[in-house]
């Protein structure tokens, strides 16, 4: 009970949590997250509806056989390319947060987790000449962005029988903008400029799922979700709310044999009911989006399934905040991954590479997305 | 395998220490709000605010003697009475009568125009009677040949430092001190140039006043070294008269002269900028009625301090500026012959914003006070022309309209 307190205290703790960095996190809510742990990213978020330490699928926490806590931390190095140049960038995020665990005697799970919803994290550097009383000045400009929204969700499983599990989520979306507009003149009689601000978002959502094993070998799993609007307030005023999208997704998975493990899956998320909300406060719009994904995860040793597990994947997905009016992102990613298990199976690694190339018109970046995800059965 | 594993979280941690997020902007796309807009405004000062207030430093209080021959016109003279010398000095108990055996005259010179070679400074004896009500012409007649009491030569190489004369022998008669003068020995100090020029002579305010000293021969028995005695005396009194009384107009901005002015000037931002503008340059332009004059080589500092109470010409004055008081008030040198004064004032404009900002009053003075050669006159609010009234000239970025999101 005690291991399990300290679990569920460092579950809570307040977590920057975020996903990858990208330019296409400029516009909107910022770039968003997949909600995945380090297995399901192995294959390309194949895995992700049916996978207990990810928080796609609330139904899917009827996996979880002890109380487990699970972390992951991924380092993300991009190229990044658009008009204005090209620039090498790298940061570290904190994406998934997962702690989950069985109430016996009864076929229940019910599990906390924390999850990049949007990040936008960003610094965006500009330079120009200005004529200021007359005199050309030159002038640097940076504007940053600091945070993005985390969801923090609340869930529990039912298993009915072999065949069936249920689950429901419920969501809390909160986070934060901190913004900051910089400009610096090439001029000592010039002082620079530093203003700030501060946008603050709360909502609440809900999540449905299911999962259904037909026969050993093949099961389907389908998740629907409800995320409402969030509430936005700049520097503590109230200005306004925008709508977040429902979710719709199915998965597939099909073990044809005790090696190898297939799965695919799809998700659609309605963002087009946020674009005018986003229009209306001088942003870009927004647009429905699609994410689809195949994987496979390979077991050398189907007695010892978790001794070096090879995971492979790749994925599609559209962006829902375009960079321009009428555009529209996309991204295509592959990757890889493994893990271990150790300590009589109460703590793991697993790792994941993750190479992805995302592009809108003239607006292109790739980089690898190595994820280390570290798990604890205490 | 566990070293492995050891040396992959290393690298993941040490690569993740630093990051990298800043990348080029394209605009608009990339530019979600815009781009900072920079505004230039001109704000005039209040019009009939602004005053010139007389009589900050009176020239027997300034930190140095101006003595000059001509550079403004007119001519400026050194007035000094040093301290009471004794006739007895007390040895052993017992008051004991002494013989001069020489007697030294020393000056700091503090500034001069290093452009012009072959200086003189001429000490005149004058009454000691001097006081701060003593007028160029009341003390006029005692500058005559007769009075002279020393011709200094000013070396070509000597900027700044000491200056020493010595009396000994049968000069000793000229600074002979007369019993109706109680010991008190006053000098009148002019000085003489190819051209016309001055210099600054250190003051009994400026901690660098003239010296009096005498060495003594004790008349006691003792053929040791207690029978040498040096008394030196410093500046009882010290001022400085010019020919041309110095005479302010009412309608213009008069900063600094002796005794020294002070000009205050009102001005009127609106809230927009109070409130909420990021403030990246104030220039306060002035227009001098006449271009600025003064000693070369030796530039006077006009500074512009914040008013921490706005009630008029003893209003209290912040020795800080800044949002948060931590920058000295803004100050510049005032280059000879000008014809505009640009005073960068930046910090203290951002002294009066926010809602615990100052009154949005400054106060014009000069460095050093009542001890400069430059004394600017400016164009006042009452000018008839506009555009050499006193004006601040402001440079800001409204409050950045950040995308939402």
């Amino acid at each position: 009970m005690r291991r399990a307190l300290v679990v569920l205290a460092l579950a809570m703790l307040p977590n920057a949590a975020g996903a990858q960095s990208s330019q296409f996190g400029v516009r909107g809510l910022g770039y968003p997250g997949r909600a995945l742990a380090v297995r399901a990213i192995g294959t390309g978020g194949a895995f992700g509806l049916v996978d207990p330490e990810s928080s796609q699928n609330p139904a899917a926490l009827a996996g979880v056989q002890n109380l487990t806590a699970a972390f992951t931390i991924a380092q993300g190095f991009r190229n990044v390319e658009n008009p204005a140049g090209t620039a090498s960038l790298r940061g570290t995020r904190f994406p998934q947060l997962m702690v989950a665990g069985p109430v016996r005697p009864f076929p229940v799970v019910v599990g906390l987790s924390f999850s990049n919803y949007t990040s936008r994290d960003f610094s965006l550097a500009t330079s120009s000449t200005i004529d200021l009383r007359g005199v050309p000045v030159n002038v640097s400009d940076t504007l940053s962005s600091r945070g993005g929204l985390n969801d923090f969700r609340i869930a529990g499983s039912y298993r009915f029988g072999t065949q069936w599990a249920v689950g429901g989520g419920f969501h809390i979306i909160s986070g934060s903008n901190r913004l900051t507009s910089t400009r610096i003149f090439d001029d000592p009689n010039l002082l620079s400029s530093r203003q700030r601000s501060e946008l603050s978002f709360t909502g609440v959502g809900v999540s449905l799922g299911v999962t259904r094993q037909f026969g050993p070998t093949f099961s389907v799993s389908a998740v629907a979700r409800s995320d409402g609007h969030v509430n936005m307030d700049r520097d503590s005023a109230r200005i306004g709310s925008i709508d977040l999208p429902y979710s719709a997704g199915l998965g597939l998975r099909w073990r044809p044999s005790p090696r190898l493990d297939l799965a695919g899956q799809a998700l659609v998320r309605t963002w087009s009911g946020a674009n005018s909300d986003l229009l209306a406060l001088g942003g870009t719009g927004a647009k429905n989006t699609i994410e689809a994904a195949l994987g496979a995860e390979y077991t050398p040793d189907p007695r010892r399934p978790s001794r070096r597990p090879i995971r492979i994947g790749a994925h599609y997905a559209t962006l829902p905040f375009p960079l321009l009016p009428g555009e529209q992102g996309r991204e295509i990613g592959v990757s890889a991954g493994s893990g271990l298990r150790f300590a009589q199976q109460r703590a793991g690694l697993d790792l994941a590479l993750e190479h992805v190339w995302r592009s809108e018109g003239a607006y292109s970046e790739n980089g690898f997305i190595l994820s280390l995800g570290i798990l604890v059965r205490p | 395998m566990k070293w492995g594993i050891g040396a992959l979280l290393a690298v993941i941690t040490i690569a993740g220490c630093q990051e990298k997020l800043t990348a080029p902007a394209d605009c608009p796309a990339l530019c979600p709000g815009g781009q900072p807009q920079v505004f230039d405004e001109i704000f005039p000062a209040i019009s009939g605010a602004d005053s010139s207030y007389v009589g900050y430093v009176q020239p027997h209080q300034a930190p140095a003697l101006l003595v000059s021959d001509g550079l403004e016109g007119f001519e400026e003279r050194g007035l000094v009475r040093f301290l009471a010398r004794e006739t007895t000095v007390t040895v052993r108990d017992t008051a004991r009568a002494y013989t001069i055996d020489s007697v030294a005259l020393s000056f700091t010179l503090v500034a001069r125009d290093t452009t012009q070679t072959g200086l003189q400074l001429l000490l005149y004896r004058i009454p000691p009677s001097i006081d701060s009500s003593t007028t160029f012409a009341a003390v006029a007649s005692a500058f005559a040949p007769e009075n002279i009491l020393a011709s200094v030569d000013v070396p070509d190489t000597l900027n700044t430092g000491t200056l020493r004369t010595v009396f000994q022998g049968a000069d000793l008669s000229r600074v002979e001190i007369p019993a109706a003068d109680s010991g008190r020995l006053a000098l009148g100090i002019r000085i003489a140039s190819p051209v016309p020029t001055g210099v600054r002579v250190g003051a009994l305010a400026g901690g660098a006043g003239p010296t009096f000293t005498t060495y003594a021969r004790l008349d006691i028995p003792d053929t040791g070294t207690a029978n040498l005695r040096t008394i030196s005396l410093g500046t009882g009194f010290g001022t400085y008269v010019s020919e041309v009384p110095q005479v302010v107009d009412t309608t213009l901005l008069a900063v600094g002269g002796n005794p020294s002015a002070r000009a205050m000037l009102r001005f009127n931002l609106p809230s927009r900028i109070r409130d909420s503008a990021t403030i990246v340059r104030a220039t306060l332009e002035l227009t001098p009625v006449t271009p600025i004059t003064g000693l070369p080589t030796d530039l006077a500092r006009l500074s512009s301090r914040a008013v921490l109470a706005d009630v008029g010409a003893k209003s209290p004055l912040s020795p800080v500026v800044g949002i948060r008081g931590q920058f000295p008030p803004p100050a510049d040198t005032l280059e000879i012959g000008s014809t505009t004064v640009n005073l960068e004032a930046v910090r203290l404009v951002e002294f009066w914003l926010g809602a615990a900002g100052g009154p949005t009053s400054l106060v014009l003075s000069l460095a050093p006070e009542a001890a400069s050669f430059t004394r600017p006159v400016f164009y006042s609010t009452r000018a008839a022309d506009p555009a050499v009234r006193p004006r601040l000239r402001i440079s800001y970025l409204l409050e950045f309209p950040f995308e939402t999101p």
